[in-house]
């Protein structure tokens, strides 16, 4: 048979159980996907979408232990009857975390990986990854370590070890979960280059939908059972049908929210946009269009400073992390510290919950200095949430685990106290039942509210989070962006380093910026991304919504719009 | 600054140690480690100390801080291990020899140090000979050699290889970890006692991570058809050349002197 009539890939009535689960997730999912051709797989969390990409190149049943019913054709081969390094040729893969992806010593040494594994002579593989490195624009640098690489250069890294396979289709699982916004724009310059010449075929799964839009030739949706719901163009899936999008607890392009809550305010706005760019000329080509709601966000800021830092200076084996940084937080704010990576965002929060302990004198918290406080006495005024939230579990169950904090605090808590206080946190995060549960075995989302309560329940009034969306899809992230807000309405103050600027925009009340160790600005979030030159200068790229809207001609107050809730038609 | 163990080494030709086939670098010294385990006096390890010490100062391109600890802790390392293994000594064996020192009813005499230092200038010769490869290999070439000459499959090296680079993440995740124990209070206690606890603390989380990590990284590598045939192209190749073949032969011949000159030296002297 000539490759040319072979389609890169074939799925039929794909069922994949994990051993040990009674489900299937996907349940029976069949698609084609042709020469070429780019096809975005959307879902919400659960629905087997990372299984379905594993089962792509056979790692799904060969490496994970699964029943696989149905059929997985790639390249004209059932992947049931091939090794995962045959298929390897038919299909390539990049996955999220660019770290994990990395074998050899340097840059060349790695794209060279996979064509010797196939045996390929060695001038052949040279040429290989000198093209797959030049399309990733990361030839002149072939003879660096990749550990010196920035986390979009890895990725970008990945990418063309992906493409020294050879193989006709590639297939991205969340490719830019684990980057900033830098890195982010570099993996997508990349696969720009690939979509316009035309000769992969992608198959992409990715959460962050603004950037991925333009590139995709098809959209298939899968349900929370695993089954495909929606199935076909951009425009025919995410816009025709974007309200049963929606109801499937999926993500849609920012445009195609904010069309939507217009529509519901009576801006009829037909065909629903996909971009910002469409959107701004959508709203330009209408008429009269209602005012934006006016800010009634709840500025809950009090006189009294729950964080304050002066003259804040963190040098660390000879560089300056932090120069002299000063700010008052206010108790009840919600503040987001927001700069590149390396800008200081991680060294600042973690000085101000004293994670790290700070140079004396420079920090208060509630009156406490942190670099002299005892911890236990810190922790009841200021909690502190990291990343990886399984790094804080400390105890065998979940109610333990709540209770670590209140026991450690000391006897002014009687057994029967302790288990009024954990039972209230149990039902505040949804963990009634899991009481007993091994934290370790909760899912992302819930070990992460976990995590959340455990800081919390000493009664700390001030919650710090270090990049708690960092690797996560749009619902789980704002999932937990929804807590956050409950608790700071009910009066905590939230201080969370991140670089997701659109979650800033629709939650955070004031912004700090940071570039290179110095704060360049403190203000109201809307004066900090309405300043879209302080946003360049700190290395950062406005959320898409601020900058579709920045680009609105005719209607001059919507131009400062930077989040959904602004507009007519938004929830109160 | 951490040293790159991936960087090219393009040491000038003066430095030859960093030239050779790390195999060789590994034959040279082994026999005489092997029988500096058994030898039991004190000019043997003395002998092939100074050799060891020697080449490397003539062979390896060294930092500062190395060379000053190889020229200086070292020998200072082994005076300190000889009053400690002296201390081990049994007196009654050796209280016929010159009175060193008395605390107590303690006391300590020379040829209890002697034997503590014969026994310390072994392992300071053993760990000088095995710093001939280890100053001037890197994790990557030795794997490479091993599995060009010595019929290590390389699905077991490359393995090797991409364990080697768990170890800076794991670093990084444990200091994560501490810091996060930290914060919910777990300062408290000292002593081993505490230390302990603490330290099983961490085991947990760092295993979850590890395996999570290392499951990925074989996806990864699955994914690039590795394991996919019996062998696979290598582009650096670790040839044993003549060079490799004269150092250890040299050596080994300086070796056997030294141990006639050890034996002479044994005879003559007590």
């Amino acid at each position: 048979m000539d490759d040319r009539d072979v389609l890169p890939l074939r799925v039929r009535d794909l069922a994949i159980r994990h051993d040990g689960r009674t489900g299937n997730t996907p349940a029976g999912v069949s698609f084609d996907i042709a020469p070429g051709e780019v096809v975005l797989l959307l879902g919400p969390s659960g629905c087997g979408k990372s299984t379905l990409a594993l089962a792509l190149n056979g790692l799904v049943p060969h490496a994970v232990p699964a029943r696989l019913a149905g059929a997985v054709i790639a390249g004209g081969i059932d992947t049931m009857d091939a090794t995962v390094a045959q298929l390897s040729e038919k299909v390539a893969m990049v996955f999220q975390d660019p770290d994990a992806q990395i074998v050899t010593g340097s840059v060349l040494d790695e794209v060279c990986f996979g064509p010797e594994n196939l045996g390929l002579p060695v001038e052949v593989g040279l040429a290989r990854a000198e093209a797959s490195l030049r399309a990733v624009g990361l030839w002149e640098r072939r003879a660096e370590n990749p550990d010196l690489l920035s986390g979009g250069g890895r990725q970008r890294l990945s990418i063309a070890c992906a493409l020294a396979m050879g193989a006709p289709l590639l297939v991205l699982d969340e490719p830019t979960a684990n980057l900033d916004p830098v890195g982010i724009d570099e993996v997508y310059a990349v696969l720009r280059d690939l979509v316009t010449q035309g000769d992969k075929s992608i198959l992409l799964i990715e959460h962050n939908l603004d950037a991925a839009i333009e590139l995709i030739d098809r959209v298939i949706v899968l349900d929370s059972g695993g089954r495909v719901a929606l199935n076909g163009t951009p425009g025919a899936v995410l816009a025709a049908r974007a309200e049963d999008v929606a109801a499937l607890g999926v993500w849609l392009p920012v445009a195609t929210l904010a069309a939507l809550r217009l529509r519901r305010a009576g801006v009829e706005i037909d065909p629903l946009p996909l971009t910002g760019a469409q959107l701004a000329a959508a709203l330009d080509g209408i008429r009269v269009l209602p005012e934006p709601a006016a800010r009634a966000r709840l500025q809950r800021r009090g006189d009294e400073a729950a964080v304050r830092v002066r003259d804040l200076t963190v040098v660390r084996s000879g560089s300056t992390l932090l120069d002299s940084v000063s700010l008052d937080i206010a108790a009840g704010d919600f503040t987001a510290v927001i700069g590149t990576n390396g800008a200081g965002k991680t060294t600042l929060v973690q000085a101000i919950a004293g994670v790290v302990p700070p140079p004396r004198g420079r920090i208060t918290v509630a009156g406490l200095d942190p670099t002299t406080s005892d911890v236990r006495a810190l922790a009841a005024h200021i909690g502190f949430v990291f990343q990886n939230p399984e790094h804080q579990f400390l105890e065998n169950t979940v109610w333990d685990e709540l209770a670590y904090g209140l026991r450690l605090a000391g006897g002014s808590m009687d057994a029967a106290g302790v288990e009024s206080t954990v039972t209230g946190m149990l039902e505040r995060f949804g963990l009634e039942e899991l009481r007993d549960a091994h934290p370790f075995l909760l899912s992302g989302g819930q070990k992460r509210r976990l995590s959340v309560g455990t800081a919390l329940v000493t009664g700390a009034p001030v919650l710090v989070l270090d990049e708690p969306t960092f690797g996560q899809d749009r619902e789980r992230a704002d999932e937990l962006l929804a807590l956050l807000t409950v608790l700071n309405r009910g009066g905590r103050t939230i201080i969370a380093a991140t670089h997701d600027l659109q979650l800033v925009a629709e939650y955070a009340h004031s912004v700090a910026v940071l570039s290179s160790g110095k704060l360049l600005a403190f203000g109201p979030t809307a004066e900090i991304l309405g300043d879209a030159e302080l946003i360049a200068r700190a290395g950062l790229r406005l959320p898409p919504l601020a900058t579709a809207m920045g680009a609105v001609e005719k209607h001059p107050s919507w131009r400062s719009v930077t989040r959904l809730a602004d507009l007519p038609g938004s929830p109160s | 600054m951490t040293t790159d163990p991936y960087a090219s080494v393009t040491a000038p030709p003066r430095f030859f140690l960093h030239r050779l086939n790390p195999l060789s670098k590994l034959a040279a010294p082994l026999p005489f480690m092997a029988w500096l385990l058994v030898v039991r006096d004190v000019w043997t390890p003395l002998l092939f100390l100074l050799f060891a010490v020697i080449t490397i100062l003539i062979g390896a391109r060294l930092t500062l801080r190395r060379a000053v600890a190889l020229v200086i802790g070292l020998p200072l390392l082994i005076l300190l291990l000889s009053f400690s293994f002296g201390l081990w000594t049994d007196a009654a064996r050796v209280d016929t020899t010159p009175l060193l020192f008395q605390i107590g009813e303690y006391r300590f005499y020379l040829g209890a140090w002697l034997i503590g230092l014969a026994t310390a200038l072994r392992l300071g010769a053993v760990l000088a000979l095995a710093l001939i490869p280890g100053l001037t290999t890197t994790g990557p070439e030795l794997v490479r050699a091993s599995v060009e000459h010595l019929r290590v499959p390389y699905r077991v090296g490359y393995t090797a290889l991409a364990a080697y680079r768990f170890v800076p993440r794991f670093r990084h995740d444990l200091d994560l970890i501490r810091q996060a124990h930290r914060v919910r209070g777990v300062a408290g206690g000292r002593g081993p006692i505490a230390g302990i606890r603490r330290g099983l603390g961490y085991v947990v989380p760092l295993l979850a991570g590890a395996i999570r990590h290392a499951e990925r990284v074989s996806f990864a590598m699955d994914s690039r058809a590795f394991g996919a045939h019996p062998t696979r192209t290598e582009r650096y190749l670790m040839p044993l050349r003549v060079r490799d073949a004269v150092f250890t032969a040299l050596f080994w011949l300086i070796g056997a002197g030294l141990l006639v000159v050890a034996a002479r030296l044994g005879g003559a002297l007590p």
